[in-house]
Formats: structure tokens, C-alpha cells, sequence
């Protein structure tokens, strides 16, 4: 369960509210966030990873508190960025999700076993030792999330993780997601997918303007945007 | 030549059985050889036997041909430059040597996965384990080696960026855009490491692994 207590963040040289204080207890198995692009949505979803730390309040995940417990919390949420491309570290598809089982697993042989085992249940199992360099924008994608998955998390926070793939890599990196055993918070602006969920949030101007149902909250998003174009107040 | 970079292929050949600390020591027992021999013939056997070498990993024929191509141009050069200066063994010996060790390096990293240079790395850094933790320092490696290929990328995009926008030989147009966008690289890729917990490496108390299954098929390319 992840929980937000008063979580507020502001850039640090600018001094401007990027979230305002936000409390929020996600607990549901699919969650997606939606907004305009600068709204604050990533903000809040790198608070659960640790990646961002609030400057007043507190986020934690099971218990555990991002600011104080930075890597236990790591361990419990994995992210998935919308870029793959500096996700991937090693070059070859097989040594990039070694890399994110060397804290895990001491043996060599053990670490090749348990990649090969990721790509191939990720569908990459032919890709092993290609360069990422020469994988499609979709198979890094999925790669990335390997690399993330072999870590076992609890919790996946993927921020617009399709948004730069094709509509059939679009589909399947949607299927995968949403068929992993753990809860996933997804930032996207597609509106479809969003309705995937048991809940979401409408982030607009650094705040949670909108919590709910799906079907409700797009179309609070949709009014909200259609307000905004014409220049209604929000 | 940022093509032949971390170009390992996977293969059965007697450079890809050897761990990857005899090749590193190969290479600079190599490298004091040419630097203390000055002898054309002998420097010309030892570029040979590395083209061999090379050709006995079957690296990636094109980006290893550009990547010759090109250190034989500078080869050629330094050779020139020591030609002019009258000393002509030195001309062709120093540009035989840069050969050979181009191609010897080549062989290593063809046959060597970033994986066991990574761990080569740690391990040799383990004796500064006070100045830096040994798993950073491999890192730091893999990264480097990750933002070379990056970089060059970077910069051929903007200068294909400014061409579409006019401009040609202009180097703030290159340099601003390439600066700006290497240092969005390092804060994404700092993101990423940060996210993945790679940094958190050194960490004993780790879970053991359960892997997870996944049911949908990925589309065929």
C-alpha cells in the first residue's frame, strides 16, 4: 500500500510548486494517473519510487518511508521510464538485466540462467545477445521492464510507458503490463488504457483534482481540457 | 568508430574462452612491448598476429572495417609526420603498432562481454575500496563505455538538426544543442541507475530472486 501524507515538491531553484500538498492511500491493483503534460503527474509518480522526495510530508510504500529508506524502497517498486533508451546500461540485451540482478545474485552462471529465464518469459528470448542498439524502440521497452521485473517488485510505476512505441507494440507492452501479478500506477494520456483501471487520478496545476472511477475521471478530464482550450476557468 | 565500441558477439574461439583479466594483461604487456620495441619487422609480425587474432573472433564485418579504415588514416598521418621529420623506421613502426593494438583491442572486445569487464573492473578496484565502493567504479566503466556510442548519436543529430534548419560548419549550432542534450542524457540515465537501484548494489541483505511469469506473446518484428 502506498500512502501520501501532505507530499508536496518544489523546484528547488525556482522555488515553484510542482505538487501541491497531496494525501492519497493507493492500494488498488491498477491505478492510472492522467493530466496535461507539465500538470505534475510524473511528479507524483516518481514520490513512489524515491526518485523524487517530497519537501514537506511523507510517501511510503508498505511502511516503508521513500526519504529515509530510499533503497528498501527501490526494491519494492520498479519503474518503467517512457524513453527505454537510457534505461539500458550494458550493451547487449542479456547484460543489461544482469545488471539489475548483480545485488540479488552472486553466481555468474545463477545471473545468466535467471536473465535468460526474464527474456524469455518477456518474449526476448531470441534477443539475448543482440545490442540494445539494434532493438526496436518496442523490444526496449519490454527489455527495460525485464530489467525491471527480475528484481521482483511489488509495485510497477510506469510513466507514459507507451507513448513512444507503434500501436502494436503499443498493445502489447499494454497487455503485459496490465497482466503482471502486482499492483501498477501507469502515468499515460491514452484515454483508453486509462479506463483499464480500478481507479484514477486526474492530476491538473500540481494537484489530485479528480479520484475515482475511470469512465468519471476521463470525462472530468476531457471537460477539464475542453475548458481550458476555449479559456473557461478550470 | 564508436560503432566497434562493446561490439561483443557471442563465439567458440580461443580468445572468447579466456578470462577477460588474461586478455586486459595481454593487451598492456602488449601495449609496453611496441611502446619499448622499435623494429618495424618485429612490429609488423605483431600487428599481423593481432589482425589474425581479430579475424579469429569474426567480429562484425562493417562497423570493424569503418573502424580499421579509420585508424589506418591516422596511422598513415603519424607515420607521415615522423617521415617528415626523416626518421622512416619510426614513420613505419609507429604506424604499424597504432594497427596492431587497434586490432587487438578489437579482438577483446569482441570476445568479451561488458558483464566480465564489469566484474573486472570491480575486482580491480577492490584495493581502493576505501576511496570508492568496488561495484561503483565497474560501473562508472559500463557507463563510459555506454555514453560514447550515445554522444556521437547526440551529435549527428544536431547537426542533421542544424543542416534542416541552414546552418553548416557553425560550431555553436553543433556544440549547444550536443551539450545541453549529453547532460539531459546523464540526468536520465542518472534517473534510470537511480530508479533500478543499481547504486544500491553493495547492499547484502537482499531478497532472493522469484522470477515472474508473463502470459502475452510479443508481436513478430
Amino acid at each position: 500500500m502506498i500512502e501520501f501524507k501532505d507530499a508536496t515538491v518544489v523546484a528547488p531553484d525556482s522555488g515553484i510548486v510542482i505538487l501541491k500538498p497531496t494525501t492519497l492511500t493507493l492500494s488498488e491493483n491498477r491505478i492510472t494517473v492522467i493530466g496535461a503534460n507539465g500538470s505534475g503527474k510524473s511528479t507524483l509518480a516518481r514520490l513512489i519510487n524515491g526518485l523524487a522526495i517530497p519537501v514537506s510530508g511523507s510517501v511510503s510504500v508498505d511502511g516503508v518511508d521513500t526519504r529515509k529508506h530510499g533503497a528498501r524502497v527501490r526494491r519494492k517498486v520498479g519503474f518503467l521510464f517512457t524513453d527505454p533508451t537510457s534505461q539500458l546500461i550494458m550493451p547487449t540485451a542479456i547484460e543489461d538485466v544482469m545488471l539489475s540482478l548483480r545485488r540479488v545474485i552472486k553466481s555468474k552462471n545463477e545471473r545468466v540462467k535467471a536473465a535468460m529465464a526474464a527474456l524469455e518469459d518477456i518474449g526476448l528470448g531470441d534477443k539475448a545477445d543482440v545490442s540494445v542498439n539494434a532493438l526496436s524502440g518496442g523490444q526496449r521497452q519490454l527489455l527495460a521492464l525485464a530489467g525491471v521485473l527480475t528484481a521482483t517488485p511489488k509495485v510497477v510505476v510506469a510513466d507514459e510507458p507507451t507513448t513512444l512505441l507503434d500501436l502494436r507494440w503499443k498493445a502489447h507492452v499494454g497487455a503485459l503490463l496490465h497482466s503482471l501479478p502486482i499492483q501498477l500506477i501507469e502515468v499515460t494520456h491514452d484515454l483508453e488504457a486509462a479506463t483499464k483501471a480500478d481507479r484514477t487520478l486526474v492530476v491538473d496545476d500540481g494537484g489530485v483534482v479528480f479520484d475515482g472511477n475511470p469512465e468519471d475521471a476521463v470525462s472530468h478530464y476531457r471537460d477539464l481540457m475542453y475548458r481550458k482550450s476555449v479559456g473557461e476557468p478550470a | 568508430m564508436t560503432h566497434v565500441l562493446g561490439a561483443y558477439r557471442p563465439g567458440a574461439s580461443p580468445l572468447h574462452r579466456l578470462p577477460a583479466w588474461s586478455k586486459v594483461a595481454a593487451l598492456v604487456a602488449w601495449s609496453a612491448v611496441t611502446l619499448l620495441v622499435r623494429d618495424p619487422i618485429t612490429s609488423g609480425g605483431m600487428a599481423a598476429a593481432a589482425l589474425l587474432l581479430l579475424v579469429s573472433v569474426t567480429p562484425a564485418p562493417g562497423p570493424t572495417l569503418k573502424g580499421l579504415g579509420m585508424i589506418v588514416i591516422v596511422a598513415a598521418m603519424a607515420g607521415a609526420y615522423q617521415v617528415w621529420r626523416g626518421d622512416y623506421l619510426a614513420g613505419i613502426d609507429i604506424g604499424v603498432d597504432l594497427i596492431g593494438l587497434f586490432a587487438l583491442s578489437l579482438s577483446i572486445t569482441g570476445s568479451t562481454p561488458m558483464s566480465d569487464m564489469l566484474d573486472l573492473a570491480t575486482a580491480a578496484a577492490r584495493p581502493f575500496r576505501r576511496i570508492l565502493p568496488p561495484a561503483v567504479t565497474g560501473l562508472m566503466f559500463a557507463i563510459m563505455l555506454r555514453a560514447i556510442p550515445e554522444i556521437a548519436n547526440i551529435m549527428r543529430q544536431s547537426r542533421d538538426a542544424a543542416r534542416a534548419r541552414g546552418v553548416r560548419r557553425n560550431l555553436t549550432a553543433l556544440m549547444i544543442p550536443t551539450a545541453t542534450r549529453t547532460v539531459g542524457f546523464a540526468l536520465d540515465l542518472g534517473a534510470a541507475l537511480h530508479a533500478r537501484g543499481i547504486g544500491d548494489d553493495a547492499r547484502s541483505d537482499a531478497p532472493r530472486l522469484r522470477p515472474m511469469r508473463l502470459s502475452p506473446q510479443a508481436p513478430s518484428e
